[in-house]
Formats: structure tokens, sequence, C-alpha cells
């Protein structure tokens, strides 16, 4: 059983950054009918993350990965009758996680400090020449000394201090 | 018209064939395209957005600069792209608080952000700017007696407040208006504007679930249209129905599910007689023979 009386009840002022006013979430559900990622397995149920954020369950919260379902649709975002703005509290939550367990900054961020993008874009010259564009395209990955100043810049950021056996250039 | 090409990740990397497509369609239409130099991840969702807000308005911040310093709004296909730059550039305007920190981190760059650029989508810029009356004008094979259905980006449809260029988000026409202007005839169907559920972390974290969701769609386009194509506007939305249709296949051991599909800027550049080869030439669905019927014409 959860005892109410040993909870975080600051939690909410924590987490929530982005999104709407929390407390006015009244459980009506809008958020759940149209959500891809409600129908997955566990599913994710933003009115039930609110709740959590509410009555302060930290640790339960923090083990909770069906934040990261979400498929960013924001349809709960434009739906949601309190201006509560579930994809906001989706994100405020997944960084919530980042921050106090390493373990959920997910990979991108690294691959995007390396690199400046999610994907191998400077390695797939044939494929691009085979289409008649050009082997490497005039992003960052063209341009070694800007892909240097960009990681500069993140160094300063609190992730990639707080973090830093994580990004390598 | 002249408009910054933001790549993004998915487009330069996973179909560059939609790239070449949009490069050679759009300066057709008199939309001149010009390259953003030194751009980077938007930032992803699923990046620096889900564990570091200002390292993320930082990334964006950094490619509005380019844009910025070429005087020229960003045009995307992607609609994660889309979304996450339209977000970010809307809490950098709102904010005071976040913009400074973020030109702060801007500042040993030499960039700031000022905010003077917009972030389009390339269905607005098609059917804003360019209009369905001077696409019809560019064609040499219209798509006589094909039926289609289209695969609203949900990233240009939600929150409508932010993103929305649509007279109405709620029930959204531009998009069949411009597979129109083609010579196709557009179908709608129940599940029409249910997202394809391939962004995010829902295929990776639940892939049965997620595929169940995409194969509900697959399966109200066959049982409620007789489409014979479908048109996206969104590399996610491309690689996931033509991908889903795949994997419905091979758990019903059968080939049911083979509609091509396209993204607007391919097909419309098929329609343009635009080497077939260059521009619509990566795809797990085959659309070889649809390409032929239509040359055939
Ligand atoms: S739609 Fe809004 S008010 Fe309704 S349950 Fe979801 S967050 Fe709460
Ligand atoms: S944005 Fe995320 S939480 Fe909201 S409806 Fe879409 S998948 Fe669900």
């Amino acid at each position: 059983m959860i005892d109410l009386t040993k909870t975080n009840t600051g939690l909410w002022r924590e987490i929530t950054d982005n999104c709407g006013d929390i407390r006015k979430c009244f459980n009506c559900n809008t958020c759940v009918a149209g959500c891809p990622a409600a129908e997955g397995d566990p599913p994710l149920f933003i009115r039930n993350l609110v709740r959590k954020v509410l009555l302060g369950l930290e640790d339960e919260l923090l083990e909770d990965e069906t934040p990261w379902l979400c498929v960013t649709c924001s349809a709960c975002e434009e739906m949601c009758p309190m201006g509560v703005h579930p994809f906001e509290v989706c994100l405020d939550i997944r960084r919530w996680q980042s921050k106090n367990d390493e373990t959920y900054i997910p990979a991108a961020t690294a691959e995007i400090f390396e690199t400046g993008h999610t994907q191998a874009v400077g390695q797939v010259q044939e494929k691009r020449k085979a289409v008649g564009l050009e082997a490497v395209p005039p992003t960052i990955i063209k341009f070694p000394e800007l892909l240097k100043i960009f990681q500069e810049m993140l160094r300063n950021t609190d992730i990639v201090r707080e973090n830093d056996y994580m990004f390598r250039s | 018209m002249k408009y910054g090409l933001f790549l993004g990740c998915n487009v330069p990397a996973v179909r560059p064939d939609v790239e070449r497509a949009i490069r050679l369609t759009m300066p057709v239409l008199g939309a001149d395209l010009v390259d953003l130099e030194g751009s980077a991840c938007c930032p992803a969702f699923g990046s620096f957005p889900s564990a570091d807000e200002t390292a993320s308005l930082a990334i964006s911040a950094w490619n509005f600069c380019i844009a910025e310093e070429a005087e020229v709004d960003l045009v995307t296909e992607c609609g994660s792209c889309y979304s996450s730059l339209r977000i970010a550039r809307s809490k950098l305007l709102e904010s005071e608080e976040k913009r400074e920190q973020v030109n702060r981190l801007l500042e040993p760059t030499g960039k700031q952000f000022r905010g003077t650029v917009k972030v389009r989508h390339m269905l607005d810029v098609l059917f804003n700017d360019i209009g369905p009356e001077k696409i019809r004008e560019s064609i040499k094979y219209p798509l006589e007696n094909i039926s289609a259905i289209v695969q609203y980006p949900c990233h240009t449809l939600f929150p409508s407040e932010i993103v929305g260029f649509d007279s109405l988000s709620g029930r959204p026409r531009m998009f069949q208006k411009l597979v129109e202007a083609l010579g196709a005839s557009v179908q709608t169907y129940s599940r029409e504007l249910q997202c394809c559920g391939g962004a995010g972390g829902f295929v990776k974290g639940s892939f049965a679930d997620a595929s169940e969701f995409a194969f509900k769609k697959l399966r109200a386009i066959k049982k409620e249209t007789d489409a014979e194509f479908i048109v996206a506007s969104c590399i996610t939305c491309l690689q996931h129905l033509d991908r889903m249709q795949d994997e419905l296949n091979k758990k019903n051991n059968d080939n049911a599910y083979s509609l091509p599909v396209f993204d607007y800027n391919q097909i419309l550049a098929v329609c343009m007689d635009f080497n077939p080869g260059e521009v619509a030439s990566i795809s797990t669905i085959s659309r070889d023979e649809f390409i032929r019927n239509i040359r055939k014409k």
C-alpha cells in the first residue's frame, strides 16, 4: 500500500515546466482516448501519469517507462479540455527522469553531439550518389569545423556537463 | 520565392530519393531552395527535448540562426522536424528567459537567435504559396482514373495553435486538394486522420501493439476504399506505411497489402517526368509497376 503521508507533495512543482496547470486535470480520459500509445503494453495513460505527479509518487514515477512510448502526435495536446498540455507533461516527465536516472538519457543525444545527426548522414554516400545527389549533404556533417563549434556550445549545457562521459567528439 | 531547405536526418540518410524529388520539383514551381549549410538535427523529440530543454532549444536556435543569416524561412518535409522546430520557436519567442539562456550558449559560436525567420512545412508551401493550379499546369503525366488516400502528417495538425496552417486542423483538406491537382481522386475513410504511429518510441518500445495500430489503418483503407496508392508528406509516415504493409503480409503469409507509398514531391516528380530511378527508387513495397502505368499514358 502507498502511504500518502510520505510522498513528495511538491513533486509537481519540480517536474512541470512547459505544460499547463496539471492540478486542473479532472481525469476525463480525453488524452487517452485518442492516443496511439494508449494501445501499447503497458499502455501510456497520461491521466495516470498526471495523478502520479500530483500525488508525489516519486519512486513509481521514476520506474514508469510509459512516457517513452509517446509517438509525439500531439492529439492529446489539441484535445485536452483543461489546457494541461499532456504531451508537454510527457516531455517534462522524461526530462525529470533523465535528470534523476542517467540511464534514461536517450542515446540519440550522444549521437547528435558526435555527428550533429541521429542518422548516419555522412555514411550513405553511394546511396545518395545513386539518386543524383551530392555524396554528403550540406549539413553539419560536411563541415567539421562547424561541428566542433556545435560541440563546444553543447559542452556548456547541463546535460553534457553532468554526464560528460557519455558525450564524445 | 526562396526557402531554406531543412533536411534533418532521416530524409538525407534513409530516403535521399525524397530529397532529390524535392530539389527537382520545387524550382519548377518557382520555389528556389537554398541550402542551410551546417544545419543539424532539429532536434528530434526523443533526443534532447526528452533530456534537457535548454540544450534542445539551443540546437533548434543553431538551426534558426543559419536560416536567419541566409534570410530565408525554413521549409521541411519531415513532420517531426517541422513540429520540433515550430514548438522550439514559439517557446523562444514566448519566454525572454529561455531566449537569454539560449543566446548565452550561442554567444561563443558567433550566432544569435533573433526570431526573424519562420518554419514552414512542405504542404503549406505547396498549397498556400504555390497552389494547386500551378501544380496542375506543371505536370506531364496526370493520374487520371487513379484513386489515392492521403496520410495527413499529425505534426502539421496538432497542436493547431502552434503548427497549424490548414483552415481547420480537425478537418484538413489541403493535402487532398494537392493530390487532386495531379489528376487523382482522393478517397476518405474512417481512420484517415489517425496518425501513422511510426514516430517516437512506440514501435521500439511496444512493437506488436504499434504494428497492430498501423494494421488497423491499413485494414480500414482496404475495406473502405479502393485506393491504388498512398500519398504521404512526412518521412516517418512514408517509411512506416510502407514497412507496415510488409509486416502485415508477413503476418498473414500473403501479399494482400501492396499499395505503393509516395511522398508528395516524389509522385509530383514522377508526374513531371523526372527520372523515377532518382526520385522514387527506395521502398519496400514496389512502386515500379505503378510508375510504369502512369508513364504509359
Ligand atoms: S485530457 Fe487533460 S483533463 Fe482530461 S485526463 Fe487528460 S490531462 Fe486530464
Ligand atoms: S502526443 Fe503522445 S501522449 Fe499525446 S496522444 Fe500522441 S502519443 Fe499519446
